[in-house]
C-alpha cells in the first residue's frame, strides 16, 4: 500500500509578490521537513498547475520548480485536469509507486490566480455553452434552482453550508476567509447568480500544497505514515440529458471509490469535498451517501456536517473558506486528511479520525464534470 | 427592433434562417443519436453526423439570472437556462431573451427567437438564439 509521509501547505490567499515557483518551494520545504526524508530521495515529481499557460504564458512550470529546488534529472510530469489537477497528480504518483517505477514521489500543486480582471471561470472559450454565457457560478446556480424545485431545499439551507465553512476556517490558520458569517450575512451578500450569493462561491486564491508519497517499504516503521486505501479518477458522460441534481458522475465515482477501498460511507470519520459553491457540497453529501438523495439541505442544517457532527465535512474550511487555488486544492485536501488522521489538527481535530475521504471535481462540459477524483486515506 | 441581417451568428450552423428559427443539431440514424451542438462524428459509432433540425420549443428544466459583470458583451443581468426540447431527446443550454430575464421559471413553455445579443469571439456584435415565453401564456 502506498503511504504519505509528508504534507505541506502554504497559506491560501493573495500572494501578489510571490511567484508560482516560490509558493511551490515553500510547500515542498514543509512537506519534506514533515516527512523526515532528504530531498535527494525524491525520484519523480508530479506537478499540477492549471492557469499559468492562460494567465502568464508559462507552460511546463514543473521543471521550473524542480530546477529551482535542485531536483535535477528526475522525471517531471506536468498535470492539468481543471480543479482536479492536484488530485490527478496524486493519482498518477500513486500509480507510479504501485507499478514499482519509484519509491518516493513528490506531488505538488501550485496556482497563482489573483490577477487583475481575472473574471469568472468558464467551460473553455471555444465551447458553445461558454459563448452562450455559461460561467461556472451559473452552472451551479442552475443545479441549485433545480434542487430547490425538486426537493424543497431552501436559501437558508444553502447558506448554512457557508456558515459552517467559516466556523471551520476560523480554526485553520492557513485558510483565506476566517471571519465567521451569520446566515443573514451570507444571504445578504451580493447576488452572483440566483440563488447563489457571493459568500456561497469560493474565492480565487494563490497557494501551493505538496505531498511526499512512498512505497510501503520506505514507510515501514514511520509512525506518522498515512495509508492510501483508494485513489480513483473518472470523467463524465456527455451524451444524454443530464440530471443536474442526481449527478451520475458523482454517484458513480463514489461507488467506485468505496468499492476499491472496501468501505462504505458509514466508515468515514471525515470528508473534504469539492465545495466550490454551497450547492456543490449539498450534492456531494448525497452522492457520497452521507444522506439520502434530496436530503442534503436538511443534513447541513441539522449540523451533521459540522465539526462534532456525524461526519464532519470540510473542516479545513473547504474551497469556500480555505480558498481555491485551482491546482493546489486537490493536494491541500489530502494534506488536511493527513493532518487529521495523525491527530495533529489542534482545535479543529476530528475525534477518533481513522478513515477519511477527499473528493474533487474539475471542469464543466455538457452539464457534467470533466473529471472527478476520490481518495480514501486511513491510519491505524 | 431592427435586426440587421448582416450580423454573424455567434457560431455557424446552430440555428436555421427561418421564422420561427429552429435549433440545428446532429443526428446519427444508425445509433438513433441526437446531439447539440453538432460535431463531425457520432460519439457512439464514429460515423459522420447528419444535420438535423431540433425545433425551437421546449420546457425550462432550470434557470438562473447572472448578475455579475457579464462576459462577451452580454447584458447585465442576463439569464440562462437548460431547456428540454419538445422535438428531440435533448436538454440544451441557452440564453433567455434579455427582456424576460427576471420572469422565466422552471416548467415554463418556451420558444426560440434570434436576437442581436453581445459579441462573438472576434469581438463583433452577433446574433444569438434566445428562449422566450410567448406572451399568450401570460
Amino acid at each position: 500500500m502506498v503511504a504519505i509521509l509528508g504534507a505541506g501547505v502554504t497559506p491560501f490567499g493573495k500572494h501578489l509578490e510571490r511567484s508560482i515557483v516560490s509558493l511551490a518551494i515553500e510547500a515542498l520545504q514543509a512537506a519534506l521537513q514533515d516527512s523526515g526524508l532528504p530531498k535527494e530521495r525524491i525520484q519523480a515529481c508530479y506537478f499540477a498547475n492549471a492557469l499559468a499557460p492562460m494567465l502568464f504564458g508559462d507552460s511546463s512550470v514543473g521543471q521550473n520548480v524542480t530546477a529551482a529546488a535542485g531536483l535535477d534529472g528526475i522525471p517531471v510530469v506536468n498535470v492539468e485536469n481543471a480543479c482536479t489537477s492536484g488530485s490527478t497528480a496524486f493519482y498518477l504518483a500513486r500509480n507510479a509507486i504501485l507499478a514499482g517505477e519509484c519509491d518516493v514521489a513528490l506531488v505538488l500543486g501550485a496556482e497563482k490566480m489573483c490577477v487583475p480582471g481575472f473574471g469568472l471561470i468558464n467551460s473553455g472559450a471555444s465551447e458553445l455553452d461558454t459563448q452562450m454565457g455559461l460561467v461556472t457560478p451559473a452552472s451551479f446556480a442552475l443545479r441549485a434552482h433545480r434542487h430547490m424545485h425538486e426537493f424543497g431545499t431552501t436559501p437558508e439551507q444553502l447558506a448554512a453550508v457557508t456558515v459552517k465553512s467559516r466556523h471551520h476556517a476560523a480554526l485553520n490558520p492557513l485558510a483565506q476567509l476566517r471571519q465567521t458569517e451569520t446566515l443573514a450575512q451570507v444571504l445578504a451578500s451580493p447576488m452572483i447568480a440566483d440563488p447563489l450569493t457571493r459568500s456561497q462561491c469560493c474565492p480565487v486564491a494563490d497557494g501551493a500544497a505538496a505531498l511526499i508519497l512512498t512505497s510501503a517499504d520506505v514507510a515501514r516503521g514511520c509512525r506518522r505514515a498515512v495509508q492510501v486505501a483508494a485513489s480513483i479518477l473518472t470523467s463524465g458522460q456527455y451524451h444524454a440529458p443530464q440530471d443536474l441534481v442526481r449527478w451520475e458522475t458523482d454517484y458513480r465515482s463514489a461507488a467506485l471509490a468505496y468499492e476499491k477501498a472496501g468501505i462504505g460511507p458509514q466508515d468515514l470519520d471525515l470528508v473534504e469535498c469539492h465545495d466550490a459553491f454551497t450547492i456543490s457540497e449539498i450534492l456531494h453529501y448525497e452522492a457520497l451517501g452521507l444522506c439520502a438523495p434530496g436530503d442534503g439541505g436538511a443534513y447541513v442544517e441539522a449540523g451533521h456536517a459540522s465539526l462534532g457532527g456525524r461526519v464532519p465535512v470540510n473542516v479545513s474550511g473547504g474551497l469556500l473558506s480555505r480558498g481555491h487555488p485551482i491546482a493546489a486544492t486537490g493536494v491541500a485536501q489530502l494534506a488536511e486528511l493527513v493532518t487529521q488522521l495523525r491527530h495533529e489538527a489542534g482545535p479543529r481535530q476530528v475525534d477518533k479520525c481513522r478513515t477519511a475521504l477527499a473528493h474533487c471535481m474539475g471542469g464543466d462540459k455538457a452539464g457534467d464534470t470533466k473529471s472527478c477524483t476520490i481518495t480514501v486515506l486511513s491510519r491505524s | 427592433m431592427h435586426v440587421p441581417d448582416t450580423l454573424p451568428p455567434v457560431q455557424a450552423g446552430i440555428f436555421s434562417d427561418e421564422e420561427p428559427p429552429r435549433l440545428l443539431g446532429g443526428y446519427c440514424a444508425a445509433c438513433d443519436f441526437y446531439q447539440f451542438p453538432r460535431q463531425d462524428y457520432c460519439p457512439r459509432c464514429l460515423r459522420g453526423l447528419q444535420e438535423r433540425a431540433l425545433g425551437g420549443t421546449g420546457v425550462v428544466y432550470s434557470v438562473t439570472t447572472v448578475r455579475v459583470r457579464p462576459p462577451l458583451g452580454l447584458p447585465q443581468p442576463y439569464a440562462v437556462a437548460y431547456v428540454d426540447l419538445d422535438e428531440a431527446p435533448l436538454r440544451v443550454f441557452g440564453l433567455i431573451d434579455p427582456g424576460q430575464c427576471e420572469s422565466i421559471r422552471i416548467g415554463d413553455q418556451v420558444a426560440l427567437k434570434v436576437l442581436p445579443v453581445g459579441l462573438n469571439q472576434q469581438q463583433q456584435a452577433c446574433l444569438r438564439p434566445c428562449f422566450y415565453r410567448p406572451t399568450h401564456q401570460e
